[in-house]
């Protein structure tokens, strides 16, 4: 079946895109479209107005002072083969080139995966640990949007009507003298590939030479009604080393800073089991590296 | 990935094409995207058709309510029950299924009316806005439930449709020192064809009507249309549509969507296409049924079994379709290759409110399979045997050839063969020889799963075990044929090619076979059992004979010799017995055109008639056999539960190869199925509704998934079909599944009874085995949270 789309406008500069979705209250922007063409086809959203994206020229990796800017219509291929990316956000790069498959990734956005607010967003954890800030402009002006604080709930950002995200800024992470950084995206699901996380977790630990941790974070997808920071799991591993003693503690931790639930992907007893899982193996990589 | 035999299969010079690997005649069209299916075809004039279906699996109907439906821009006609102008009836069996229900919905997707709209899309609106008004009524969603005295009835006649059974000799009596007992609960399946449900039904006023559709069965679909016009048959012309993909579900179900388009096509004399969305099509068409199977088997001290006593119940949903069919072919197949002296097998096919039970690549044999392998690894433990030497000691052979229905199998038998060839393939001894990892989360097995599959149809579808071919020779040379089994994607025509090539002595590229049309050839039943080669074959080639009787005598007068030392072959009439003494079949081919002979004929094959008693379960079922053995070897992450199928190593015994290509396409894609089916493929229902119903959710491998694939074929000159060759096409599928469940029992060291092995249900079977199982209680303290935390 077609989808009810009853125009497409390209413009060419974001302060039209913007001025366009102030006017237009049955628009939309798409970007790549996977996400969006998808519900458009369910019945689960209901526009008529698209505003293409791809002519504004937002889809740039950028070296900035501190820090690497993305433009929100990166695809994913681009983020997950930038060494730009690679080098500096390695969680990032690894959830990029997870998303669905190749010809996926080709068209699939940054903007349109956070946008999306799916709590199994890839991405999401990999910026939540690099303290990603999103930039928002509307015919109302431009602020800046801590991704801390960005998602909702499943489906929901604070993103107004008519404000479109530009891009996504991160900062590089400080590692003082002697420590080393390690960092990394994993997913658990019910196959090798081509999968929505039953469990997605984003770790980053800079570890001092005595092993003891610097600095924890770690980011979970699928297991609350958005991407989460675990903050007591974080908490629970500061400063100690990751021996079976503590990572059972982070563990223990971390099932306070979830809530998944039943659905059809998975019970939640099984998410938990699984996060346990991809949090104890985190740590001990991080011991090990 | 694939390693190949190639050496001993080359063709031999002269030998003709039989058991090459030249190209499908099929392969360029469809690679390049010049097949047109159902989906690309229009017509002038052209409507679409839609169907209003209920939501809820158990209901009165007390009214019906079309008027907005109707107001939709575009919209031609909506109908229901009440405008069929024929039987309001779509099953092949048994009269319990009506095409627009009346006054009862018994599941989710039960058809209530009838759209025809200018576009899909108002099509498809118009029957959202169908309003039916639905008292709710119990349900039964539970097959052993739906056996109980007190369990809501489906139909008034009560939930039991049907027992088969199979008794011989006296399990209570039989002396076994090691017993085992267990409880099987094996999923279903859906088949995932990449081409949905469709057909576009093209009326001439209201005199006959033409339907092209997506099927394995034409004939099928010719009664069902005719049934529902109120037609006689010759008004009916089906054309098989190039088909994408059937595996089973395009053996009934096609009927049901092509008896709506023609009620839609003769109310507005237009033609109409109706193509099923996947959504609907993965909730409302048939699936592989689920099953519950319980199972006593024992063996003695010795590792020898002694009796097997199974009892098996059937999901066949809210109607009928073919599920006593399958259940009668899953009855007889439940104890496997094996000689056992004493069995009791009971087979109960359950009516519920679930999903609609049906015809599935294996049919019926690969869940009684899976419990049967399980149970032999089970026993092979308490015997404190490995299951490959318990095996051994009790596969049937040429000496034990008694099947459990007491039918004796011809010679040879070649399951210890299968067993043999597969074993040193897979490297069994050395896999196990070696000490295993076990340091980290990732445990590695190997399994072993054995099949024995009745090829053709069972004795209760004789009637329909019959095929149709039409042979015609132009007069360049090149021939034309026509059979009555249709092409879905397995490669039928190939093999058709190859075997009227063979018989006629031309190379493959000369012999163009076509689509089945229901006016062109004889009712060849449905392109099932694995039987599309066999059925085609055999008819081709009673189609040749009869052909060379109009043919050699032309040849003999032009190569002057007698009549019987025509022979055909390289593209030439020759002389047997001096074959430099030729004329090319074009030659003759054109000979026979200008003295006006007549190059065409008819074939015809219908199976020998066989003994067996369907109160016992005790006789012949099937004509001849087919054993496969796959071993599996898996590495499961012992913490995630994720299973990974590194290797299947496979041996068939196939009779004789026709196409190598095509046998091998035929043992990977079943080993992919079964693998998909084994591991992660879920059906999972809420109260009747299938709740993932896309392939976001419903779960089928990717190419990343699939095992490395080894092949062993081993060739007989024993029974079987057009050259000696049996089918592939199902038991490529069987065994695949039980190997990888045994393999991933043994990497984990616990039993799994339950299918599909998802990384939840293995994680759960680990129990408190598993690092992490304290979490969980976590959970159980926290309760469950409102909010939906995991979506796209
Ligand atoms: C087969 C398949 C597999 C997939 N696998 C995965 C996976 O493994 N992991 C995963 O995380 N996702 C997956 N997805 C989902 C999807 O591909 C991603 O979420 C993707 O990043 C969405 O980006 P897009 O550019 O296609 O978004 P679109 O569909 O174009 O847009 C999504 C939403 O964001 C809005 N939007 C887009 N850009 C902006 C912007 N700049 N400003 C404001 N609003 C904007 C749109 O209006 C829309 O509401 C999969 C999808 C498919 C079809």
């Amino acid at each position: 079946m077609d989808v009810p789309i009853q125009q497409v406008i390209r413009p060419a500069t974001i302060a039209e895109a913007t001025a366009l979705l102030a006017t237009r209250p049955d628009a939309r922007p798409i970007a790549g479209g996977t996400d969006l063409m998808v519900q458009l086809r369910d019945g689960r959203k209901h526009i008529s107005c698209l505003v293409d994206l791809d002519g504004l020229g937002m889809a740039e990796i950028r070296r900035v002072d501190e820090g690497v800017e993305i433009g929100a219509s990166t695809r994913m291929h681009s983020i997950a083969a930038a060494s730009e990316i690679r080098s500096n956000f390695p969680a990032l790069a690894a959830a990029a080139g997870t998303i669905g498959a190749w010809p996926i990734q080709c068209r699939a956005t940054l903007g349109g995966n956070l946008v999306n607010a799916s709590p199994a967003a890839d991405t999401a954890p990999a910026l939540l640990i690099a303290g990603a800030v999103l930039t928002a402009v509307s015919t109302a002006g431009t602020r800046p949007l801590p991704v801390a604080g960005f998602f909702v709930g499943p489906g929901r950002t604070v993103l107004m009507p008519g404000e479109l995200l530009v891009s996504v800024f991160l900062p590089l992470a400080q590692v003082p003298p002697g420590c080393r950084l390690v960092e990394r995206f994993v997913k658990a699901g019910p196959r090798r590939e081509q999968v929505i996380a039953v469990v997605s977790l984003a770790g980053r630990a800079v570890v001092r030479a005595d092993g003891t941790f610097e600095e924890v974070r770690l980011a979970l997808g699928s297991v609350a009604p958005t991407p989460v920071r675990a903050r007591r799991a974080e908490a629970a591993l500061m400063g100690r080393r990751p021996n079976q003693e503590t990572r059972r503690g982070a563990v223990q931790a971390l099932q306070h800073d979830i809530a998944p639930i039943d659905d059809v992907r998975a019970p939640a007893s099984y998410r938990r089991i699984a996060a346990a899982v991809l949090l104890d193996r985190f740590l001990l990589e991080a011991a090990r590296v | 990935m694939l390693r190949r035999e190639r050496a001993h299969v080359e063709e031999a010079p002269g030998r003709g094409p039989l058991g090459g690997h030249h190209e499908r005649p099929d392969a360029r069209a469809k690679v390049s995207g010049s097949t047109r299916y159902v989906a690309d075809l229009a017509l002038p004039g052209m409507l679409h058709a839609a169907v209003a279906v209920a939501p809820v699996a158990s209901a009165r109907v007390s009214g019906l309510d079309l008027a907005s439906a109707r107001a939709v821009d575009g919209v031609e006609a909506v109908l229901t029950a009440a405008d069929i102008p024929g039987r309001n009836l779509v099953g092949v069996i048994f009269e319990d299924q009506p095409l627009l229900a009346r006054e009862k919905v018994r599941m989710v997707g039960e058809r209530l009316a009838l759209v025809a709209a200018r576009t899909p899309e108002a099509a498809w609106a118009a029957a959202h806005l169908v309003h039916a008004d639905l008292e709710p009524l119990p349900a039964v969603h539970d097959p052993v439930q739906a056996l109980e005295p007190d369990a809501p009835r489906v139909h008034d006649a009560g939930n039991l449709i049907r027992t088969f059974r199979v008794v011989r000799g006296d399990t209570a009596r039989a002396r076994a020192s090691v017993v085992v007992e267990a409880e099987y609960r094996v999923g279903g399946q859906e088949h995932a064809y990449l081409e949905p449900q469709g057909c576009l039904a093209i009326p001439e006023g209201r005199q006959r009507i033409t339907i092209v559709a997506s099927c394995q069965c034409p004939f099928y679909v010719q009664h069902a249309v005719a049934r529902v016009l109120g037609l006689p048959l010759a008004a009916v012309r089906v054309e098989q549509a190039p088909t994408g993909g059937g595996f089973g579900g395009k053996e009934d179900y096609p009927s049901e969507p092509a008896a709506c388009a023609a009620v839609l096509a003769f109310a507005t004399a237009r033609p109409v296409r109706f193509v099923l969305p996947r959504e609907l099509d993965m909730q409302v068409s048939s699936k592989r049924h689920a099953m519950v199977i319980r199972h006593r088997w024992g063996a003695d001290r010795s590792g020898h079994l002694r009796f097997a006593e199974v009892e098996t119940v059937l999901d066949a949903g809210a109607y009928i379709g073919i599920s006593t069919v399958v259940a009668e072919r899953a009855n007889v197949s439940s104890i496997g290759p094996y000689h056992v002296p004493a069995v009791r097998v009971s087979t109960r096919v359950a009516y519920t409110n679930n999903l609609f039970g049906g015809a599935f690549r294996g049919f019926g044999t690969p869940q009684v399979t899976w419990a049967a392998e399980a149970t032999m690894d089970r026993l092979a433990r308490a015997c404190s045997l490995d299951p490959l030497e318990f095996r051994r000691r009790n596969l049937l052979d040429d000496r034990r050839r008694r099947l459990c229905t007491g039918q004796s199998l011809r010679r040879p038998v070649l399951a210890r063969e299968c067993l043999e060839r597969a074993v040193a393939l897979a490297g069994w001894d050395e896999f196990h020889a070696r000490p295993r990892r076990q340091e980290g989360p990732m445990r590695e097995g190997m399994g072993i799963g054995l099949a024995l599959y009745g090829c053709n149809l069972h004795h209760g579808g004789q009637h329909l075990d019959r095929s149709s071919a039409v042979v015609i020779l132009q007069p360049d040379g090149s021939v034309v044929v026509r059979v009555g089994l249709t092409e879905m994607g397995q490669g039928n025509l190939a093999a058709c090619q190859t075997i009227a090539a063979q018989a006629l002595g031309v190379e493959p590229a000369h012999v163009q076979v076509w689509q089945p049309d229901t006016t062109t050839v004889g009712d060849s039943g449905p392109t099932v059992a694995s039987r599309g080669a066999h059925a085609s074959g055999m008819a081709i080639l009673n189609a040749v004979d009869r052909l060379r009787k109009k043919l050699d005598p032309v040849a003999a007068e032009l190569l002057e010799c007698g009549e019987r030392d025509v022979e055909l072959a390289g593209g030439f009439a020759r002389v047997r017995t001096d074959p430099d003494h030729r004329v090319p079949i074009a030659r003759l081919a054109g000979e026979m055109a200008s003295r006006r002979i007549e190059g065409i004929s008819t074939g015809w094959y219908r199976s020998r008639k066989r003994r067996f008693d369907p109160v016992t379960g005790l006789g012949d079922p099937y004509e001849f056999y087919a054993v496969a053995c796959h071993i599996a070897r898996v590495v499961v992450d012992a913490e995630l539960g994720l299973v990974r199928v590194t290797e299947v190593s496979a041996a068939h015994d196939v009779g004789k190869v026709i196409h190598r290509d095509v046998l091998e396409g035929q043992i990977q894609g079943g080993i992919v199925q079964g693998t998909g089916w084994g591991t992660s493929e879920e059906l999972k229902l809420d109260r009747g509704r299938l709740c993932n119903p896309s392939f976001t959710d419903y779960i089928i491998p990717t190419a990343a998934d699939v095992p490395s694939i080894r092949i062993a074929v081993v060739e007989s000159e024993g029974p079987g079909g057009p050259f000696g060759a049996k089918g592939i096409g199902e038991p490529s599928l069987i065994p695949t599944a039980a190997a990888v469940r045994n393999a991933v029992v043994e990497a984990l060291g616990l039993e799994i009874d339950r299918l599909p092995l998802t990384p939840p249900t293995i994680v759960e079977a680990l129990g408190n085995r598993h690092p992490f199982a304290w979490v969980a209680e976590e959970e159980r303290v926290r309760g469950r949270s409102e909010e939906v935390a995991a979506g796209r």
